[in-house]
């Protein structure tokens, strides 16, 4: 992409940092490598300075919208007296994505810490974690860190003497994708049942209990403690201009050492790769996600497409989660994207006819094909089967459902009619496989 | 004109064949002696309809001997003579008609107002509808005898078939019989019915299930 | 479509621009409507406009372009589902007919919706008036390029003895789900199971797939489905999928009285999906999912014929659509009427007609044979003359009483009472074959006969709060209940009850109860509670049925409605109630309001009727009446439709039947009354015979005849009988009596006197509350077994208190007898927060005939016991 000379991209841990160290999740291990120190800071601020130090340092939400958090805040209307809600989008079950649970999980008192200056700095007394219901671990490791901080006097009544009261209450939900979406979030967490809000009015206006509401992220809370800490400046000159800071890059699939790789934004796959150790050992890469599955697929040639907002935008992606995907060339993609699709089509929450019939449809026929029982008009039905789901469904699980399936026939149109001229799949499933030449 | 050309004729002095003008007209009669005969001799000889005459109605079944019929009243509905008159009920496990929920309970055809103009049968969804080549017997003093009732119209029994009701084929579906693939009756069927005789002589009524075919 | 009333005040509006043509709309109107206005048809299924937008059927999608700060018209990225967005100014839309992103949207929404829908139209009952059908065609693809598999589900499941779910159909717009919610308040039905296994469901565990460990004890007894519904249920139907709402669950009963669970209530057999509103699910149902017991397979919509329609059941007045075939009621559907019942209706309403087309249905006048002591069918001719000579032979024997009954049409009403007055000279004449009392008709002549067209459904939402006085709004007028609800729903309004404890209905208006012992209502509508409820100006005070019984009442009422200001509105029980009340059938009444007391308006009347002169004596009430023929004072008896289990006393009332020498009986079936007549001149049910009803708020509810038949209406018969006496008194034609009583004109003279205050001390034990529910045994309920399944079950309500008295251990199920020298009635407990010592049974509900078998009513005090033998108190 840019032929202008790149400064090497190195990792950046923040929230990573200490994950090494025994005991990580133990509030003492926290405090001891400097935690809680944000907190005492922001509560000396006023409310409106901690809101503006967000906005300043450019943190955008790591939901995958890639929404401004300082200005969400700011758009909650003046208090009123009545409650106001922090909630915490901890449901994180998109395809491939894999960063917020290993963060609760090792730190969880950084996302504890960022909810407490939220909750400051909004004038929230209550927060609330909705945590995807099957991570039962990571439920039991949130519930005791909670109760650490309160037990600290972080939480509850007068929060370290500043007269505030603050509490979390953390809540599993019952394993469904759509509760990610934050109005089905909102729904779900009030004991309804999980699907999403007509908007307007927003969460801002008319969210949990129909009061103000902000829903984040775990990522980008965790990260507002770093930058009360480090300063606004400090963590507006990492990452790119408009995509400032650093993030969690989730490598999974066919590299030597997937895991959580903490970099600025802006970094390409070609640098992660290479600090992953390379691709599997004699394979090469074949098309990747940049973003989870809902967003549509990179190949090769994307390599350098530095992974920021408007770089993957502009390459006809988005950033999504940074769940980064990666394929090697036995892959077949047609038989991956039907298990994605499959995926949509479970988790479809069934409101909007384009997604819960859509996806109906979308699994079957790319059934067909993967079995190569198709013809090739139906790559064209199934392009227009996603054309009428994209952009016609309630919320963005519809778009999402369309979105690999697009992609991959945009840049795998042949492996698709290779299918139907091979009357089924060309690929061995498993040399894909870890066990792959294993038993051969 | 036939004066005109004949004064045509005499004026040119055409001679010798106006001798057999007089005679002349009969030329068709004459030539029409020696044609096939084509008056029937109905009632005496009866001559076979062409294949697709329209003839009267008949309320088709499956193989099973359940009917085809559905009681949708689109034959009604396409009726320009507003001369069927259809309601529907529903199917239940003792007193099965068709396959699936809904079954025809009344059908009645008035043929004082049938045109026999087929709409009727082009709308029927299920081909329960169909026409025969029979004519003989829309004919009659009364009003009443010209509504066909239902038992009028169902299609006889023919091998393998059992009148309605009875259960359907086990372990078929309603799909199962527009697919074709229900083929004659199975002796659970039969079975059904013996014992539903049997159940309805203890009770003292034994007519309804014979008289299925009427 | 409804459209909403214009406010009085000035609106703002925005001006937009649908496919290029420009249009002012109020502020807030959905793009849907704004194309409304403009005659453009934008295709949708989950919109409904008395129901809040959803956006989940995605059918309206539009584009749309608007303004950004600068003013420049932005085309948004993607089309917008114009059933949830609201029209801003300079918009710029553009629907399927001017672009071809739109259309392609819709088309594509459409493919997708019927992917999984099944090919049914020849046996769904909404083929022929299916919006999927129609806009299928207007807006789908010829074609289908779905060759794939179809998701099915069994045949349909029962949701109620009444509502039947087929999920096949069902393309989940939530309209029924939004309506339970938003409108009944019954959550009866909701989705379950998520993407394409999505479905509407009564969380049955066979749906479900788990098993439900139900928070409360569960009884359904045998006789409470009646087995012919048992039998009716679908051959093709799985007992799994049936449902746990049918299955008869075994248990205890629940002796915590109303329990919740989750937004559904529930009632007294744990079963959450009774709701008195549920046909109107069928109705708003955009394709066949819904369908109706009684109506399956019936007719198809093309070949019904349909009228217009007012239902006879309650004073509501609702409008209906009156759909029949070869002169036969095949169904009814609420009809539009943005004033009165907008597009709702009660499930009584739908479907109660069944009871004038049973076996018993007159359809010759009889006569008695003097020999054999039989009924036997006449000619009219001869009937009538037989009925005039007896009533003459009567009259002159001492008198004719007239019970005309409550369900009269204003004319039919009229005729009776000009019928009274000028044929039989007399005033002994009374609709109210129920409890009533000299201090009701006091109140009745003082405000509200002649009073016309007083508080309404437009001024009931509007109030700032109503207060329901011996009123149970849900089972006694059930569309002033919706009404109510609506406006509570909106947030400001405040619902307060005069009862001995909260019902159902009331908790969904999320009313206070200002809690009453039957009997003192009086003393509740004095209190200072009641002056609060209703201080806020334009209150509105609502007076039920139950204030007959209850001494002093109306004088209360009265005053507190002098001193707070609020609006007073009487709501009768039953349709004709209000007509009778200005046509004059009431003793002390005629005609508009006049006083019989007034000679200045006896002569008017006399003027009017061309007679030299009305009787002057005030009439006996009902009671009297039946007194006196009873002791046979009264020779002659002229009754309407009249049941004698209704009246106060009912031994009393068939006594009279018995002594009266001569008893006439305009019935349309065979009844109590007719055992008794000597002549029994057969009648009109309402579908066979035009007429007025007067609904509750004084409104003219007009309806045609929506059946050819040769039946007479009341009036009609009353007319020609008057003939045969020899008096002409001119009502032939079935609008007749209604005109000539609006030719009347109201009484402008003086009104009769306020209500006096007669105490009448409480003697007894306990105290009896009761009133009817919307669904029991009435008569007009006949014939309809799928309705009588959705009724509520019978109990018998007690404070804790009170039925530890009786020696009632808690958590133990128990059955109470409620009796008094007349007779018992035995039915489970209930426990229920309300006054000690009083106990609580419905009307006439199965099992629980008070009237029939305790001749008491509110308030009267009669004995209970647990049963088994202890007595209680006695």
């Amino acid at each position: 992409m840019t032929e202008t000379v790149r400064e090497p991209v190195t990792l950046t841990p923040v929230l990573s940092k200490h994950w090494n160290e025994a005991e990580s999740w133990t509030l003492e291990s926290y405090e001891r490598n400097g935690g809680y120190q944000a907190l005492r800071k922001a509560l000396a601020m006023t409310p409106e300075d901690v809101v503006g130090a967000v906005k300043d340092s450019g943190l955008r939400g790591r939901g995958g919208a890639g929404f401004p958090t300082g200005l969400k805040w700011s758009f909650l209307p003046k208090p009123d007296g009545n409650p106001r809600y922090l909630v915490i989008n901890a449901d994180e079950s998109e395809p491939g994505t894999c960063k917020d649970i290993p963060l609760m999980m090792a730190t969880p008192q950084y996302l504890i810490e960022g909810a407490i200056i939220t909750c400051h700095a909004i004038r929230a007394e209550r927060a609330f974690i909705y945590l995807r219901g099957e991570v039962v671990h990571v439920y039991r490791r949130l519930l005791q860190a909670v109760e650490e901080a309160r037990a600290a006097g972080y939480l509850g009544e007068n929060v370290l003497g500043s007269g505030q009261n603050i509490d979390i209450v953390v809540h599993a939900g019952a394993g469904a994708y759509i509760c990610g979406e934050e109005t089905a979030l909102l729904d779900s967490l009030e004991g309804r049942r999980g699907q999403p809000r007509l908007k307007p009015p927003f969460p801002a206006v008319a969210g949990l209990y129909a009061r103000p509401t902000v829903v984040n992220n775990v990522e980008s809370i965790a990260s507002v403690p770093s930058v009360i800490d480090n300063g606004s400046s400090w963590f507006s000159g990492l990452g790119t201009a408009k995509s400032a800071g650093f993030g969690f890059f989730s490598l999974s699939g066919h590299v030597k050492r997937p895991g959580q790789y903490e970099a600025p934004l802006g970094i390409t796959l070609r640098e992660l790769i290479d600090m992953a150790g390379g691709m599997r050992e004699g394979h090469e890469l074949k098309f990747w996600t940049p973003g989870g599955s809902s967003t549509p697929m990179f190949t090769a040639e994307h390599l350098d497409v530095p992974l920021d907002f408007e770089s993957t935008g502009a390459a006809g992606s988005m950033l999504g989660t940074r769940a980064l995907q990666i394929f090697d060339e036995t892959v077949c993609v047609v038989r991956a994207v039907l298990r994605w699709t499959e995926f949509y089509a479970h988790e479809s929450c069934g409101k909007c006819t384009p997604c819960r019939e859509g996806t109906y449809w979308l699994v079957q026929v790319l059934r067909q094909l993967e079995n190569g029982q198709g013809q090739p008009s139906d790559l064209d039905r199934l392009l227009d089967i996603c054309d009428n789901i994209l952009g016609r469904s309630f919320c963005a699980l519809g778009d999402g459902a369309t979105s690999p399936i697009s992609s991959s026939v945009q840049h795998f149109r042949d492996e698709y009619l290779r299918h139907l001229d091979e009357g089924g799949c060309p690929f061995d499933p498993v040399k894909s496989t870890l066990f792959a030449g294993v038993n051969a | 004109m036939a004066d005109h050309n004949s004064n045509e004729t005499s004026s040119d002095g055409g001679g010798w064949l106006s001798a057999f003008a007089p005679i002349a007209g009969f030329g068709v009669t004459f030539a029409t002696m020696f044609t096939k005969v084509v008056t029937e001799q109905y009632p005496e000889q009866k001559v076979p309809t062409a294949p697709r005459f329209h003839g009267r109605h008949q309320l088709n079944r499956h193989p099973d001997g359940l009917e085809k019929c559905i009681g949708c009243e689109l034959c009604a509905w396409a009726c320009p003579a507003d001369a069927i008159f259809v309601e529907g009920a529903d199917n239940t496990e003792e007193d099965r008609f068709s396959p699936g929920e809904r079954y025809g309970r009344v059908y009645q055809i008035n043929y004082l107002r049938c045109i026999l103009c087929g709409l009727c049968i082009e709308a029927c969804p299920t081909r329960a509808l169909t026409m025969t080549n029979e004519y003989e017997q829309l004919k009659g003093s009364t009003r009443a005898g010209l509504i066909f009732e239902k038992q009028d119209l169902l299609a006889p029994v023919l091998g393998g078939m059992i009148p309605a009701p009875h259960p359907m084929v086990p372990g078929t579906t309603e799909q199962d019989y527009y697919q074709g693939k229900v083929t004659q009756s199975v002796s659970e069927q039969q079975e059904w019915v013996d014992a539903r005789h049997g159940e309805d002589e203890k009770a003292g009524k034994v007519e309804s299930v014979k008289g299925g075919d009427r | 479509m409804t459209v909403t009333e214009p406010s009085k005040t000035a609106v703002d509006l925005v001006t937009l621009t649908i496919d290029g043509i420009e249009v002012s709309v109020p502020k807030g109107t959905l793009l849907i409507r704004a194309a409304e206005e403009l005659g453009i048809a934008i295709p949708r299924f989950c919109d409904h406009p008395l129901l809040a937008p959803a956006g989940a059927c995605r059918q309206c999608l539009v584009e749309v372009a608007m303004p950004d700060r600068e003013g420049n018209v932005r085309p948004m990225p993607k089309p917008q589902a114009s059933c949830t967005m609201t029209a801003t100014p300079g918009m710029v839309v553009k629907t399927q007919l001017t672009s071809p992103v739109s259309e392609k949207a819709q088309r594509g929404v459409m493919e997708l919706l019927l992917i999984n829908h099944p090919l049914d139209c020849p046996v769904c009952d909404k083929g022929g008036e299916c919006p999927l059908q129609n806009q299928a065609l207007a807006n789908g693809q010829g074609e289908s390029r779905f060759t794939e598999v179809k998701r099915t589900f069994p045949k349909p499941i029962r949701i109620s003895t009444q509502v039947l779910l087929d999920r096949e159909r069902c393309i989940l717009c939530q309209r029924c789900t939004r309506f339970s919610k938003e409108i009944a308040g019954d959550p009866f039905i909701d989705l379950q199971m998520r993407g394409a296994h999505q479905q509407i469901g009564t969380f049955s565990p066979g749906v479900l797939d788990f098993h439900v460990d139900l928070p409360y004890p569960v009884v359904r007894t045998s006789e409470e489905l009646e087995p012919t519904v048992e039998s009716q249920t679908q051959g093709s139907t799985k007992d799994e999928s049936r449902g746990a709402s049918h299955d008869h669950v075994t248990g205890t009963y629940a002796a915590d009285g109303i329990a919740t669970r989750g937004e559904a209530m529930l009632d007294e057999s744990g079963q959450p999906f009774a709701s008195y509103f549920s046909g109107n699910t069928i109705q708003i149902c955009p394709v066949g999912a819904l369908t109706g017991a009684a109506y399956r397979f019936r007719a198809r919509p093309f070949d019904l014929v349909s009228s217009k329609g007012v239902c006879e059941h309650c004073a509501g007045g609702c409008a209906l659509r009156v759909d029949h075939r070869r002169g036969k009621v095949a169904r009814r559907l609420a009809a539009e009427d943005s004033a009165v019942n907008e597009e709702w209706n009660c499930d009584k309403g739908r479907w109660a007609f069944t009871w004038s087309t049973g076996a018993d249905r007159l359809t010759h006048p009889l006569v008695r044979d003097p020999e054999t002591g039989e009924l036997e069918p006449v000619s009219w001719p001869y009937a009538l003359e037989v009925a005039a000579k007896g009533l003459l032979k009567a009259r002159e024997a001492g008198g004719v009483g007239v019970l005309p009954g409550g369900r009269l049409t204003v004319g039919d009403a009229y005729a009776y009472a000009k019928f009274a007055r000028v044929v039989l000279r007399t005033n002994d004449i009374d609709f109210r074959s129920r409890a009533h009392s000299a201090e009701e008709e006091a109140f009745l002549s003082h405000a509200v006969a002649g009073t016309g067209l007083g508080v309404t459904y437009a001024a009931l939402e509007a109030a700032p709060s109503v207060l329901l006085a011996g009123l149970e709004a849900e089972e006694e007028a059930a569309s002033v209940f919706l009404r109510l609800r609506k406006s509570v729903l909106k947030g400001s309004k405040k619902v307060y009850s005069i009862a001995p404890w909260a019902s159902r209905g009331l908790i969904k208006l999320s009313g206070s109860l200002l809690q009453t012992v039957p009997g003192q209502e009086a003393t509740a509508l004095g209190s200072a509670a009641a002056a609060e409820a209703v201080a806020e100006p334009g209150s509105i005070i609502l007076l039920g049925p139950r204030l007959t019984e209850s001494p002093g009442a109306y004088q209360a009422a009265l005053a507190l409605a002098a001193s707070s200001g609020a609006r007073l509105a009487w709501v009768p029980r039953r349709a004709g109630e209000r007509g009778a009340v200005e046509a004059g059938a009431l003793p002390g009444l005629l005609p508009g309001g006049r006083p019989v007391s007034d000679p200045a308006a006896r002569v008017d009347m006399a003027a009017a009727w061309d007679v030299e002169s009305l009787p002057s004596q005030p009439g006996r009430d009902a009671t009297r009446i039946v007194d006196a023929a009873a002791a046979g004072v009264l020779a002659g008896l002229l009754v309407g439709g009249v049941d004698p289990d209704d009246m106060p006393d009912p031994a009393a009332a068939r006594a009279a039947l018995e002594t009266a020498s001569f008893v006439v009986s305009l019935e349309v079936r065979a009844s109590a009354v007719t055992a008794y007549a000597d002549v029994v001149l057969p009648v009109a049910p309402p579908a066979e015979k035009g007429g007025t009803y007067l609904n509750w708020e004084g409104r003219h509810r007009e309806f045609p005849q929506a059946l050819t038949s040769d039946a007479l209406s009341d009036g009609e018969v009353l007319d020609s009988l008057a003939s045969e006496v020899g008096v002409w008194i001119g009502l032939r034609g079935e609008l007749s009596g209604t005109a000539e009583l609006a030719s009347l004109g109201r009484w402008e003279g003086a009104k009769a006197d306020r209500p006096e205050h007669h105490t009448v001390p409480v003697a007894g034990t306990t105290v009896l509350s009761t009133w009817s529910m919307l669904l029991d045994r009435g008569r007009l309920q006949d014939g309809e077994p799928y309705l009588a399944g959705t009724a509520h079950r019978a109990v018998a309500r007690m404070s804790p208190a009170t039925a530890a008295q009786l020696g009632v251990q808690k958590g133990i199920s128990s059955n109470v007898t409620v009796f008094n020298d007349r007779g018992e009635i035995t039915l489970p407990l209930a426990l229920t927060p309300m006054p000690d010592g009083v106990v609580w049974l419905p009307s006439n509900s199965p099992g629980s005939p008070v009237r029939s078998k305790l001749a008491a009513g509110n308030g009267d005090a009669v004995s209970v016991r647990l049963a088994g033998d202890q007595l209680m108190g006695a």
